[in-house]
């Protein structure tokens, strides 16, 4: 028996070892990860992270192809930098992530700008507004916070802001979070949460395009904007993408892009609301 | 179908991780058997961390981890194969090793008497017998690997599953209840793919017993 | 690494262990109440059911967890079969672990020779008392290694609750990185809490197979 229990003690000190080597010593981070636009352009490739399944801003149509209005953005970036794209699939939890450890060069992911996220990377000038808003079935609509009871589920996506706000000035409701938008909607959609509180944009289409459910809450929180970010310190993608941002203005591209990817799902009167031009939040 | 598309892409996965952990497992199976203390504490360490870490929290270690800690950019797909292969060696190792150790004794003897070397000893007498004894447990790894393949898609590999949700997500509006359909499919594609490969296993396995 | 950010997340790790360590065990039962009636209907040879039942248990073992819990929590309700994340997450194990079991019990059931069948019968035991007395005891002691392993097993495998949102270890350490992004500290601690849980569970699976070994005779 003594025998025993000194391996399990050596055993437990070697584990234990081994566990923090993996994981633990990495407090140096120190050294690059991103890419400046010049290796982009020597490379030839850009890594821009999407979402894929959140459409109509980033998803993948019916012959695999990405679409929607982040990626319509991502691939006028691509052609001006003249370099190929490589859209990666993130998930909202990930995108810090992603961009800290150099996986991706830009994201272009609905990321609201938050002061949170400000201190982890870098974010562009906006190209839309954002706030929060609570979609809820027609047969029991939520038109407020308070109406939440103790035994309602309010589905969440993880790592969005969304999470963050419930969390932080309403620790009392219950959430369910998943990982994915696709899972986040079918579970909302089988029934499975009382409410799916997300980005009022997101919510609206959900509304639009399923019927059966309503937007009982459109806007909550404080009115956000939504803009590309790069790895914290990468100022030359950055100088290159608010100057990218400024130029298009000029030819209203972020109008264009939305005629072509968010009109069917929102019609023209969402446009002027959802829309930033040129990097310049329009006075309300 | 592009949900074959992404069928392959986890079956590549998983042959390559699989060939990685046969050659490399045979190795560390022959170290295991050493009689050096330190190796073997080294390798108990190595086995019991697999046994107890799941894949998930390797893979999340190995894409994030290693970013953070050396500022090496690892591409999803190769950090997938580390995982995988880092799970295959130890299992790997053990099954050579179990094989290893029940080949009688006698055999190294009498190899020794009819004058062979040690090295000779293993590549003509004892290897030939272990690889007969692992085949099939190796086989069986494929299916175990492909079926973990199925977590990869929460490092952003695009595998069977998130194609199906992005396919269920681009049929919201047509077909909203495509999710049943859509997932059935993957859930028998999975079958049809493993079933073969774990009946081969065990006719293999019942076959060589003998 | 920054020992207040540990400190100020160890509740939610904690949470995450008991829900882990609750939704984990009711389906290792489940597993084993499953596996345990599966082996004994192929074992009997009992007709039609003895189909079914392979049918089953090469079905679960053929495909993945995630895929069977996608399956379960988001294809189901579309044809009306509605179930919480808890239920589809203790389900999903315990179907995903009782093939497992049963395959596990089979062996330890088809280990046994013939010989002590037919001579505790020409004792004078009926079948059922074979069975109880004779059969039994023998299988379990017989299948408890491969049955541990299962264990930790089907313990790893909740690692994958996230997709039907249940907090479980792997999700909380995702969902902090997700919201602080202080990976190191989430990831390490992710590997902790595993070692916490899962250790023990390996070191008393070795334990027990050195005592099961050594109570049996002969060999």
């Amino acid at each position: 028996m003594k025998h025993t229990l000194k391996k399990v003690g050596a055993l437990l000190l070697g584990l234990t070892l081994a566990a923090f080597t993996l994981v633990g010593c990495g407090s140096n981070g120190d050294k690059t990860v991103y890419r400046t636009v010049d290796e982009i352009k020597d490379k030839g490739t850009i890594n821009i992270g999407v979402f894929s399944d959140k459409s109509p801003f980033g998803y993948v149509d019916e012959n695999g192809q990405y679409q929607g209005y982040d990626v319509y953005f991502g691939n006028r970036i691509g052609a001006d930098l003249g370099v190929k794209i490589n859209y990666v699939s993130t998930e909202a939890a990930n995108r810090i992530e992603y961009l800290q450890t150099g996986k991706v060069d830009i994201i272009l992911a609905n990321f609201t700008v938050t002061e949170k996220r400000a201190e982890e990377v870098d974010f562009t000038l906006p190209y839309m507004n954002v706030a929060l808003g609570v979609v809820s079935p027609d047969s029991r609509v939520i038109t407020s916070l308070d109406e939440i009871g103790p035994d309602d589920q309010v589905i969440v996506i993880s790592g969005t802001t969304a999470e963050t706000y419930l969390e932080e000035t309403h620790p009392e409701i219950k959430l369910q979070k998943y990982d994915a938008y696709a899972e986040a909607k079918t579970a909302f959609e089988n029934g499975n949460g009382c409410a799916w509180a997300n980005d009022n944009t997101e919510v609206i289409a959900f509304a639009i395009e399923n019927p059966g459910f309503t937007v009982g809450i459109p806007s909550l929180g404080s009115a956000d904007t939504i803009a590309a970010a790069v790895t914290k310190g990468n100022a030359t993608l950055l100088d290159w993408l608010n100057n990218e941002i400024v130029e298009l203005g000029k030819e209203n591209f972020f109008h264009a892009d939305s005629e072509a990817t968010l009109l069917d799902t929102y019609g023209k009167d969402y446009e002027d609301t959802l829309v930033v031009e040129g990097g310049v939040v329009a006075a309300k | 179908m592009r949900l074959l598309g992404g069928l392959w892409v986890a079956v590549r996965i998983s042959l390559i991780s699989v060939a990685i952990s046969i050659v490399l497992g045979l190795v560390a199976g022959v170290l295991m058997t050493s009689k050096n203390k330190i190796i073997k504490a080294i390798f108990r360490v190595y086995l019991e961390i697999v046994r107890i870490m799941p894949q998930m929290v390797l893979l999340f270690i190995v894409y994030f981890g290693t970013t953070r800690v050396f500022g090496l950019n690892l591409e999803p797909e190769i950090s997938a194969i580390i995982v995988f292969s880092f799970w295959g060696v130890a299992e790997m190792g053990d099954l050579v090793r179990g094989a290893l150790i029940s080949i009688p004794k006698i055999q190294y003897e009498s190899a020794a008497a009819l004058g062979l070397t040690s090295n000779q000893t293993y590549r003509f007498i004892i290897l030939p017998q272990t690889i007969r004894r692992l085949i099939p447990l190796s086989i069986n790894l494929i299916t175990r690997m492909i079926k973990t393949t199925s977590l990869v898609m929460m490092i952003g590999i695009v595998e069977v599953l998130k194609v199906a949700q992005q396919i269920i997500e681009a049929n919201r509006r047509v077909s909203p209840n495509a999710a049943f359909g859509v997932f059935a499919v993957v859930f028998i594609l999975y079958f049809l793919i493993c079933w073969p490969i774990s009946k081969l296993a065990a006719y293999l396995e019942k076959k060589w017993a003998a | 690494m920054d020992f207040n950010v540990i400190i100020s997340y160890l509740p939610r790790y904690r949470d995450a262990l008991l829900l882990t360590l609750r939704v984990g065990w009711q389906g290792v039962f489940l597993a084993l109440a499953v596996g345990i009636l599966c082996a004994v209907v192929i074992d009997l040879k009992i007709p039609v059911l003895r189909r079914i039942v392979g049918f089953y248990i090469e079905l679960f073992r053929n495909t993945p967890l995630l895929v069977q819990l996608f399956f379960l929590y988001f294809a189901l309700p579309k044809i009306g079969l509605l179930i919480s994340p808890v239920v589809c997450g203790t389900l999903g194990l315990g179907l995903l672990g009782g093939a497992y079991m049963a395959e596990t019990f089979r062996s330890g059931l088809e280990n046994i020779p013939p010989i002590q069948k037919e001579s505790a019968e020409s004792l004078g035991m009926t079948r059922m008392q074979v069975f109880a007395y004779v059969v039994l005891p023998q299988a379990v002691r017989s299948s408890v290694p491969g049955m541990m392993a299962n264990v930790i097993f089907l313990l790893k495998e909740t690692s994958v609750f996230s997709t039907i949102s249940l907090m479980d270890l792997m999700f909380t350490a995702k969902d902090l990185i997700g919201m602080y992004a202080k990976t190191i500290e989430c990831l390490t601690m992710l590997v902790v809490f595993y070692l916490v849980m899962l250790l023990p569970v390996s070191i008393l699976g070795s334990i027990l197979e050195r005592r099961l070994r050594f109570a049996e005779f002969g060999d």
